[in-house]
Parts: C-alpha cells; sequence; structure tokens
C-alpha cells in the first residue's frame, strides 16, 4: 500500500494521544517531560508531512526549528526537575502540593 | 435653553468641601515641619471641617436667593468639554428640584459636622468615642462624601453623575467601617458590627450602580447627535438636557431591543435598580438597619437625612425626565412596591427594641411615601413625594441625633431597658416627642405636609389602583403612630428606672443641632410656600412631558 | 535590509543588553555595587531600545518577508513592554527575595523574557508565533524557580514548565494542522485559506479546523492564564519570588493578549461585525472562555489567605474582561483592551510592590499580618486601597476607565450574547470589590495583631510606588494621551 498523508496522520495522531496519556497519568515528572515530547514530536510530524504531501517547503523548515525547540524546553524543564530533586529528594509531581489552596 | 457658563456660584458650592480636604491633607503633610502635636492638628481638622460645611450650607442658601423659580431652565450652569473621545462635559447646573437638594446637602451635613465635634461629657474607656479617633482622616472622608453628594445633584452630565455617584460610595465604606461600632457576634452567633455593615453597604449599593452603567453606556450609544461646549458636534451624548430633548422626541421608542425586552423597559429598569436600592426600596433594604446601627451619630445622619434622597433624586432626574413613559409603564410596581415599603417599614418598627434600627425602619417606610408619589403621577403626588424628601431629609437627622443622645450616655439603646427618663431629661424628652410628632405626620410640622399631598395626589391619579394604595397607607399611618407612642410611653414615661440615674440632659453642642432642625420642622409644617415655589416650575416641566391624559 | 534591522531595533538593542548585563555581571563580580550598577545598565539598554522606537520605519510594513509586523498594535505593546521591563529590573533590584550575586542572572533573563514579548506582538508567522512564545516561557520557568534553596520556588517552576510545555506541545500539534489545512504559516494568508476552505469544504475539514483552532488556543489560553489552562497560575504566583510575579502578572499576560488578537482578530478577521472566520463561532467560543475565566478567578479569590495567590485569581479575573475585549473584535474592543492594559500594568504592579514591602519586613504573605497596617505604614496602605480599588474598577481611579472601555465596547456590539455577557461582566466586578476589600478592610478597620513590626518603607520603593500611585489617580479623570496611543494600536486612526 502506499504511504499517502492519512497514515502520517494517524500516526501523529497516536503520537499525540500517547503524549497526552502519558501527561495526565503518569506521576514522574521525568516521565511527565516524555509524554511532553512524544506531543512535540507528534506535531513535527504532521509539519513533515503536510509539507511533503502539500505545501512548500515552510513545514520542514518549521519542523527543524521545533527540534531546536523541545531541545531548549527539555534542558529547562530537566533542569527543574533536578532543582527539585534536590530540594525534595523525590521527582513525583503528584508530591508537590506545598501550595495548595 | 442657553447651556453655556453663566455662574461661578455652583462651581464653589460643590467644590468648597474639596477645598477643605486640601486644606487638612496640607496639613498633615507639613505637620513634621511645623511641630505640631497631635492636639492641634485634631482641632485644626475639626476647625477647616466645620467652617468647609459651613461654606457650603451658606452657597447653598446664596444659590436659593439667587434663584429664579419662575423657569424650570437650568441655572448657574457651568459647562466646558471634559473627555473629548467620549463627549463628556464637566456640566453642572440647577433647577428646583437639584437646589433643593442642594441646600438640603448644605443644611444635612452641617447637623453632622457639628455632632461630629467632640463629645464633652465623662468618657469611659470602655466606649472610646468616635469623635476622638483619627480625627483628620474622618474629616477628609467627611468632606470628600459632601463633595460627592453635592456633585451628584448638581451634574447634568450623565458620566459626571456616575462618577460623583461612586465616590459617595468610599467614603461612607471607612467611615461606617472605621467609626462606626466595633465586630461584635450578636445573640445568634452572627458576626455584625462597623465593617459588617460597611462592606454590605458598600456590595449592595455597588451592584446597583454597576447595573446603571450599563443602562448609562446603553443610553449613550442609542442617543443621537449633540452640541458639545465648545460648539463641536458629538454623535452620541451624555448630556442630560440634550438626552431629556431626544427621549422627547422619541429617539430611545424606536432604539433596538435588547435582549428581546424594548429599549426603554430594560434600561429604565437597570436605572431603576441602581437608585431602589438606594433608596431604599423593599425587597433590597436590608442593608440599612445594619448601617444606621453601626454607623456613628453623624454618620447616621447624613445617610437618613441625605444619601436615600440621592436615590430618590435619581429616579427623578433620570427615569421620570428622561423615560416618562417608562414610569407610565411601571407605575403599578413602583406604587406597590412603594407601599410595601411603607406597610412592611411600620409593622417592622413595631417589634424593634434597638431605638436606631426602629428609627432606620422608619425611614423605609417614609421613603415608601416619595415612591407612591413619583408613581402616582400627578401634579400633588410628585410635590408630594419631593416634600416628603425635604422634610424627612430635616426630620430623620433629628431622630437620629437623638438616639445619639441617650446611646453617648447610656451605651445602650435598648428601648425595654430605658424608662421614667422624662425625669431626669425632661427637655430631651420634649424634643425627643416633638420630633416623633413630625415623623409621624402631625398637621402643623413638616412631615404633615408631604404626606397628606401624596395621598391627595395618588387619590386623584388616572388609575384606580392608587384608591386602593392610599387607603393602606393611609391606615398604616396609624401603626406609625402606634409605633412612636409606645415608644415614647417605654422610654421616657413610666416608673423611673434607677439604672439611669447618671444621666444628665442635653449639652449645648446638642442643642445647637437640634432646634435649628426643630426650628425648620415647624417652619417647614405652617409655611411651605417658598419650598413650593422652588420646586413647582421643574415638576410641571417635568409632568408636561408625559404622555397626554396621564397627568392628572 | 536595513529597514528590516530598523524594524527590529528595539529588539537587537534588548539582545545587546542581555549580553552585556551577562558580560558585565561576569565582569564585575563580587563587589558591593554590583546589583545597583547591574539594574543601570538594564536601565540604560531599556531607553535605549526606547529610543530606537523613532528609527522605525513609518507605515509598519511587514519585515522579513512577512514574518513581523510594524503595525500600531505591535509597536504599542512593544513600548508597553519595556515599561514592564524597567518596573521588572527595579523591583528585583530592591527585593531581598533575589540574591545579590544573581542579580545579574535575573536581570537577562527578565529582558530575554522581554525580548521573547516582543517579539511575540509583532510575529504575523505560526513558526514566529510559537519561537518567540518559548522565548518568553523558558526564562519565566527559570525566573519562578529563582530560589533555589526555597521548595515553594522549586515547585511553583515544575508547575509551571509541565503545565507550559504541554500546553505549548499542543499548540505546535494545533499549529500544524493550521499549516496543513492553509498551505502557508503566513497568519494574514492563513484566515482567508481557512474561509474558503470551510465555505466549500465537508463537515470533516470544518471539523479539522476547529481541532486546529481549540489546541492552538491552548497555548495562547495558558499564556493568558485563561480558563481551563489556567490551574498553573495560583501555584506559581504564590511560590515565585515576588518581583517575578509582579513581572509576569503583567508582561508575558499583556503579551498573550495581544498576540490572542493578532491571531484571532488580525489572522482569522473574526469580530462581532463579520461572518464567523474559518466556520468557527470565535465571539461566541471567547466569549464563553471569559465569562468562565473571569467568574471562576473571582469566586476563587474569595477564600484565599495568602495575597500572591489572591492576586493570582484576580489576574485570573481580569483575564477574563480581556478575553471579553478580544471577543467583540471590533477596532473599539481592540483600542479597550489596549486602554486597560497600561492601566492594568500599573495597578497590579503597584498592588505587588506594596506585598513585596510588606513581606520584607514581616515576611509574611497572609492577610492576618496586614491587619491594622495603616497605623504601622500609612502611606503604604494607602497606596496598596488605591490599587486595590482600581482593580475593582472603582471611579474616579483609573481602572474604572479601562473596564469602562471595554463594557462600552460589548454593549456597542449589540447581540444578545454580548448583553448577557456585559451583566456577567458587571456583576463579576461587584464579586471581586468581596476580596479586595477584605484586604482593605484588614489594614484600615482591624488592629494590628500584638507584636506586629512596623513597616518602613525604603526611600526608592516609596518612589516606585509614587510612580505607580500617581497615574492610577490622574487617569480616573484624564486619559486622553492613552485612549489616542490606544485608538492608534488598534489601527483607528491613522
Amino acid at each position: 500500500m502506499t504511504i499517502g498523508l492519512p497514515q502520517y496522520l494517524v500516526v501523529s495522531g497516536v503520537l499525540l494521544a500517547l503524549g497526552l496519556f502519558a501527561i495526565v497519568t503518569r506521576k514522574n515528572a521525568v516521565a511527565i517531560l516524555m509524554g511532553v515530547e512524544l506531543v512535540l514530536n507528534a506535531g513535527l510530524l504532521n509539519l513533515v508531512a503536510f509539507s511533503r504531501f502539500g505545501g512548500g517547503l515552510d513545514g520542514q523548515v518549521f519542523a527543524l526549528f521545533g527540534i531546536v525547540l523541545a531541545a531548549a524546553e527539555a534542558v529547562v524543564a530537566l533542569a527543574i526537575v533536578l532543582q527539585v530533586f534536590r530540594a525534595r529528594r523525590s521527582v513525583d509531581a503528584s508530591k508537590a502540593c506545598e501550595l495548595k489552596e | 435653553m442657553d447651556l453655556t457658563t453663566n455662574s461661578m456660584l455652583l462651581t464653589w458650592t460643590v467644590f468648597t468641601p474639596a477645598i477643605g480636604l486640601t486644606a487638612i491633607l496640607a496639613l498633615l503633610a507639613l505637620r513634621p515641619l511645623l511641630r505640631l502635636s497631635q492636639q492641634a492638628v485634631d482641632e485644626a481638622s475639626r476647625a477647616i471641617g466645620l467652617m468647609a460645611s459651613l461654606a457650603a450650607a451658606a452657597l447653598g442658601i446664596a444659590l436659593w436667593a439667587d434663584f429664579d423659580s419662575g423657569t424650570s431652565n437650568l441655572q448657574f450652569i457651568h459647562r466646558f468639554v471634559w473627555m473629548k473621545s467620549w463627549n463628556i462635559e464637566f456640566f453642572i447646573g440647577v433647577d428646583g428640584l437639584s437646589l433643593s437638594m442642594v441646600v438640603l446637602t448644605g443644611v444635612v451635613f452641617l447637623a453632622g459636622a457639628i455632632a461630629s465635634l467632640p463629645w464633652w461629657g465623662r468618657l469611659d474607656d470602655h466606649h472610646p468615642h468616635f469623635s476622638k479617633k483619627r480625627v483628620p482622616a474622618y474629616w477628609i472622608l467627611f468632606l470628600l462624601l459632601e463633595m460627592g453628594v453635592l456633585g451628584t445633584f448638581a451634574s447634568q452630565d450623565f458620566f459626571l453623575f456616575y462618577v460623583f455617584w461612586e465616590v459617595m460610595l468610599l467614603p461612607m465604606y471607612f467611615l461606617i467601617g472605621i467609626w462606626g461600632a466595633p465586630t461584635r457576634k450578636d445573640p445568634d452567633g452572627r458576626t455584625r458590627g462597623g465593617p459588617y455593615a460597611a462592606i454590605k453597604f458598600f456590595l449592595y449599593t455597588l451592584a446597583g450602580s454597576v447595573l446603571m452603567l450599563l443602562a448609562l453606556i446603553a443610553v449613550y450609544y442609542a442617543s443621537g447627535p449633540a452640541t458639545l461646549a465648545d460648539g463641536s458636534q458629538a454623535q452620541h451624548t451624555f448630556n442630560l438636557v440634550h438626552l431629556t430633548r431626544q427621549a422627547h422626541d422619541g429617539i430611545f421608542v424606536k432604539a433596538g431591543a435588547i435582549l428581546g425586552i424594548p429599549f426603554v423597559h430594560i434600561v429604565f429598569v437597570a436605572m431603576f435598580l441602581g437608585f431602589a436600592i438606594k433608596v431604599p426600596m423593599f425587597p433590597f433594604h436590608t442593608w440599612l438597619p445594619d448601617a444606621h446601627v453601626d454607623a456613628p451619630t453623624p454618620i447616621s445622619v447624613i445617610l437618613a437625612g441625605i444619601l436615600l434622597k440621592t436615590g430618590m433624586y435619581g429616579m427623578f432626574r433620570f427615569n421620570l425626565q428622561i423615560f416618562p413613559t417608562g414610569v407610565v409603564w411601571a407605575a403599578w410596581a413602583i406604587g406597590i412596591l412603594g407601599v410595601i415599603n411603607i406597610v412592611y417599614g411600620a409593622f417592622v418598627c413595631m417589634a424593634q427594641k434597638d431605638l436606631k434600627k426602629l428609627i432606620a425602619y422608619s425611614s423605609v417606610s417614609h421613603m415608601g411615601f416619595c415612591l407612591l408619589g413619583l408613581a402616582a403621577l400627578t401634579p400633588q403626588a410628585l410635590t408630594g413625594s419631593v416634600y416628603q424628601m425635604i422634610s424627612h431629609g430635616i426630620v430623620s437627622p433629628m431622630l437620629f441625633l437623638l438616639a445619639g443622645v441617650v446611646y453617648d450616655r447610656a451605651h445602650t439603646r435598648d428601648i425595654e431597658g430605658f424608662g421614667g427618663l422624662a425625669q431626669k431629661m425632661p427637655e430631651y424628652t420634649a424634643l425627643t416627642g416633638f420630633a416623633f410628632m413630625a415623623s409621624l405626620g402631625l398637621p402643623g410640622l413638616a412631615g404633615f405636609v408631604g404626606e397628606v399631598l401624596v395621598f391627595l395626589g395618588a387619590f386623584a391619579a388616572q388609575d384606580g389602583i392608587f384608591r386602593v394604595l392610599v387607603a393602606i397607607s393611609a391606615l398604616s399611618v396609624i401603626v406609625t403612630a402606634g409605633y412612636y407612642l409606645w415608644t415614647m410611653q417605654r422610654i421616657f414615661l413610666g416608673p423611673f428606672n434607677h439604672r439611669w440615674e447618671h444621666l444628665h440632659d442635653m449639652n449645648w453642642r446638642e442643642r445647637l443641632t437640634l432646634y435649628p432642625l426643630a426650628v425648620l420642622t415647624v417652619i417647614m409644617g405652617v409655611w411651605p410656600l417658598p419650598v413650593f415655589d422652588m420646586i413647582r416650575e421643574t415638576l410641571n416641566t417635568l409632568l408636561a412631558s408625559m404622555p397626554a391624559g396621564i397627568a392628572g | 535590509m536595513l529597514t528590516n534591522l530598523l524594524a527590529i531595533g528595539p529588539e537587537l538593542v534588548l539582545t545587546l543588553t542581555v549580553v552585556l548585563v551577562l558580560i558585565a555581571d561576569l565582569v564585575i563580580g563580587d563587589r558591593p555595587a554590583r546589583r545597583g550598577s547591574l539594574a543601570v545598565l538594564s536601565f540604560a539598554g531599556l531607553a535605549a531600545a526606547a529610543a530606537t522606537f523613532f528609527l522605525l520605519p513609518d507605515g509598519g510594513p511587514a519585515a522579513f518577508g512577512g514574518l513581523v509586523s510594524g503595525d500600531g498594535l505591535g509597536v504599542f505593546f512593544r513600548g508597553l513592554f519595556l515599561v514592564a521591563a524597567f518596573f521588572g529590573v527595579a523591583f528585583g533590584a530592591l527585593s531581598d527575595e533575589i540574591p545579590v550575586e544573581r542579580f545579574g542572572e535575573y536581570a537577562a533573563m527578565l529582558l530575554a523574557t522581554t525580548l521573547g514579548m516582543s517579539f511575540l506582538v509583532q510575529s504575523q508567522n505560526l513558526l514566529m508565533i510559537l519561537l518567540s512564545l518559548e522565548l518568553v516561557s523558558l526564562p519565566s520557568y527559570v525566573l519562578a524557580g529563582f530560589r533555589r534553596g526555597d521548595s515553594r520556588s522549586s515547585e511553583a517552576a515544575l508547575k509551571y514548565v509541565l503545565y507550559g510545555a504541554a500546553a505549548s506541545g499542543l499548540m505546535l500539534y494545533g499549529f500544524s494542522l493550521l499549516y496543513g489545512m492553509a498551505g502557508t504559516l503566513d497568519l494574514s494568508a492563513i484566515g482567508p485559506a481557512l474561509n474558503a476552505k470551510a465555505a466549500g469544504g465537508s463537515v470533516g475539514i470544518r471539523a479539522g479546523i476547529a481541532l486546529a483552532a481549540l489546541l492552538s488556543l491552548a497555548g495562547f489560553g495558558y499564556k493568558v492564564a485563561a480558563v481551563p489552562f489556567h490551574q498553573w497560575c495560583p501555584d506559581v504566583y504564590e511560590g515565585a519570588p515576588t518581583p517575578v510575579t509582579a513581572f509576569l502578572s503583567v508582561g508575558p499576560k499583556a503579551a498573550g493578549v495581544a498576540a490572542l488578537i493578532r491571531f484571532v482578530v488580525i489572522g482569522f478577521g473574526a469580530s462581532v461585525a463579520t461572518p464567523p472566520a474559518g466556520g468557527l463561532p470565535w465571539p461566541v467560543l471567547l466569549g464563553v472562555l471569559a465569562m468562565a475565566t473571569m467568574t471562576l478567578g473571582n469566586l476563587a479569590a474569595i477564600p484565599q489567605d495568602n495575597v500572591k495567590r489572591l492576586l493570582a485569581y484576580s489576574s485570573i479575573a481580569h483575564a477574563g474582561y480581556l478575553l471579553m475585549g478580544i471577543a467583540v473584535g471590533t477596532p473599539d474592543a481592540v483600542q479597550a483592551v489596549a486602554v486597560y492594559l497600561p492601566i492594568y500594568l500599573l495597578m497590579n504592579l503597584g498592588a505587588f510592590l506594596a506585598v513585596m514591602a510588606v513581606r520584607a519586613k514581616t515576611g509574611s504573605e497572609t492577610i492576618a499580618d496586614y491587619r491594622g497596617l495603616v497605623a504601622r505604614s500609612p502611606a503604604l496602605s494607602i497606596a496598596l486601597a488605591i490599587f486595590l480599588f482600581s482593580l475593582t474598577g472603582l471611579p474616579p481611579l483609573a481602572g474604572f476607565i479601562g473596564k469602562f472601555y471595554l463594557f462600552a465596547a460589548v454593549v456597542k456590539a449589540g447581540t444578545p450574547f454580548f448583553y448577557v455577557l456585559a451583566i456577567v461582566g458587571v456583576l463579576n466586578s461587584v464579586v471581586s470589590l468581596f476580596y479586595y476589600a477584605r484586604l482593605v478592610k484588614a489594614m484600615f478597620l482591624e488592629a494590628s495583631p500584638d507584636g506586629a513590626p512596623a513597616v518602613l518603607v525604603p526611600v526608592p520603593v516609596g518612589l516606585l510606588l509614587a510612580i505607580l500611585a500617581i497615574p492610577t489617580l490622574v487617569l480616573g479623570l484624564w486619559w486622553s494621551p492613552l485612549a489616542d496611543l490606544a485608538a492608534r494600536a488598534a489601527g483607528i486612526v491613522g
């Protein structure tokens, strides 16, 4: 079968769903970040697919920038996770509840 | 009519309190430089506040002296463009109705100012008197309030009116909250006291005001072109004179419906609610007893004497002047709600044990007459309504000052706890009896004229329902007499309660406030002509705009 | 080439300032005058950036091939952000919550955020929007967690980064769908392309557009802290150092609002006056979000005891009022938003400065410790009362003027939905009085707790309070200059 645009969209949709599932259900901060990466990559995949099967090169340019973006975000996020870990010896996001109503 | 600036007298009247306010602020700022003691600053603040109130009252009288009662045109106009982008003008001017309120404001605030002077009696540590507490701040807020009220009555630009209307709220909040009764728990465990009453007052009146804001914006966008003070043309206007003319030309009748309801009706209701909460009209009156009970005496005086009248004034100036068809449409509702005020207020008074709460509910009851008069829309009824506003503005300050007399001495207002005070305080008894009689409408005193005119006017109204309403109200006058006489009986007559052995009769400060008011009460009761002259033309003009066949 | 560079002149100067601040921080090292000189350097940079505004090419052409637009909206907000950055650096220099030895990093991060905000409001291209948004967010995450030893600060940063990363991921996905359907990344071309597709297309296409738009809104909603993307806001505002909270509450929020205006109103051309753009009823959608946001913000603020958290919910509510204006979408409404935001900046910064001053002397952020403040620090109490009553929207303070403009724009819209929105809006203002007055009541109407320290306000803090309070008073009575600037921002007047 030919791999056309719909196939790519389905894959990115699955990635999005998996990523969202991870973000919403996981308690470990690093796991949540992995979910975020999945979501980001779903978007990037979309961009490349749309660029390949339709529009110009804009999508691929966007995807390249997006990769760098995801990397930068991961750096900052993991640095903060490290800071939290140093303070509390745990990366359990559900345990971070000092700031309550 | 010519709307160009022709006099600065009204501007001086409105802003004299602001001058006093600035003087006190300057005094506070310069205090370290001049090395003034707290005592000196307090005394100076009181002097400045008193002088400013006196000046405002005197200027009000001067305005009256110079007033041409033969016309309903605005006089003492001061007008210039304030914010061109919204066609907002600083536009103040008075006709008979506004002038009567401006003069009343001056008088009531003067009485309040004198009543804010220190208590000269024996102070005890358990009841620190409010007049010694944070004096400069008190007078700053007092004068700010006076400026707000004067500005409200003088404004002829809707936006300016709204700004002055809201300026009245903040000082009242602090005046009741800081200088009122401390927070306490009542027998049912609920928190009560000055701060509670203050925030309740603020929330209720603000809720009404924001609805008025929406109405204001809707009216602006529905209005037609008008000329500004600098001669330029404006697409819409806030100018009340122009709005009135456009309203009578039918511009608002043609305006689009809002939420499916005709423009005139929904805007009328929005504005009416804003004013009704201030009047206070049942069922929005519940803030008033709390505010009166916990406010210090002068603030109760001002609240009952003049602040309630801003609500009724608003109804005349906006609801009646701009939307006369709206008043006709709502006449039944306003009339019935007015009568509910009268009857409900009277009956609740019978059950009161706190003297100030009793007087508060009697205010609710008396403002009901004003509402009934407005709804009836006949010349006599309207005249009676306005006269009742003025007379209530003289009598209820008296009542609250009298309540303050006994509270300052006995530190309680429990009616049942008194007894036979006539033996210890004969002058006070006489004055209280006089005030009660004036309030219940004894012929010869101020209250009678307003009430009887409202009754006569309403009875003659086109719509037959008003006869029924008058009958019900007239019966409730009996209840009014009942609770006043019963209160006199419980407090002053009967065997002397020796708990009050230490009470002494009135002092000169109290006499200075009460006797002038008493004299005014008698004058207004036997010689109403000057006031009639002042308001006649204005009310005639208002009625002339009625759809044909309504004015009786 | 030169025109392109001049068009982003302010941003180039800002970038240079960031670099210079970092270098200066290294060069100055551990000397006592460090904080002061770095602050002065930052101010100089901001002033230079402001000066380059005069070099902007006239007429506002799109620079860099349509990536950024030089129109009035962009210029207005870029100027506003320079003001916000000034106060952000000043607050940081005066606060004891920012460690002195790390002030250089603080200033650099803050200026970097400002840089991101400046690009965000002029971005006309989906890629540019996302990049700018991230440039705003990443330094903000760092700033939120600036107090390394403080577990509350770290927790705030963690929540902020997790939430923000998820939101920007969703936004990227949404943008990818928009790109796929419109075939271009340029905002000005996307609107018409989507309109064309929606007009001719099937249910699937319209659902696709709706999904794309909603996902994109996730990113904007998160930045603005609108319901249902607001959950990070109270925790982050409470945990972050107060100067950071103050800056976050005005800077990124305003940037988000401006970006949303560009995205919805200019990009999609959506307003009350025009037919639904891209097949989506933007006015109703944003109006419902606005109602939810202001109501939740106001109601949730009522039981709060922590002042910073209370102000966080209050800023959520204000985002709701702003969304009301964006929902209407007419030039009047955009002008109203442009009038509201500078006033909001003054009030909010003022309130947070007062909170900072109280915290510095009492170590507390709870309302109970504000009791009787008027006796301990009259000027501070009066200033804070002015800011709080202005936030409520009471005349004759500036906050009333902002709300007046917004409500006037909503009433002018004239449809039943917007009349209901206006009523909900004014009633929310009344509810907000309840919790602002709680703070005023504590300060003025209650007595100090025993042993409460006097709160002496240092002269620089007092000066800043005055600089913020005086316009709040003056603009309530005379606001022409602001209105004119806002009109130009909205493109109403030439």
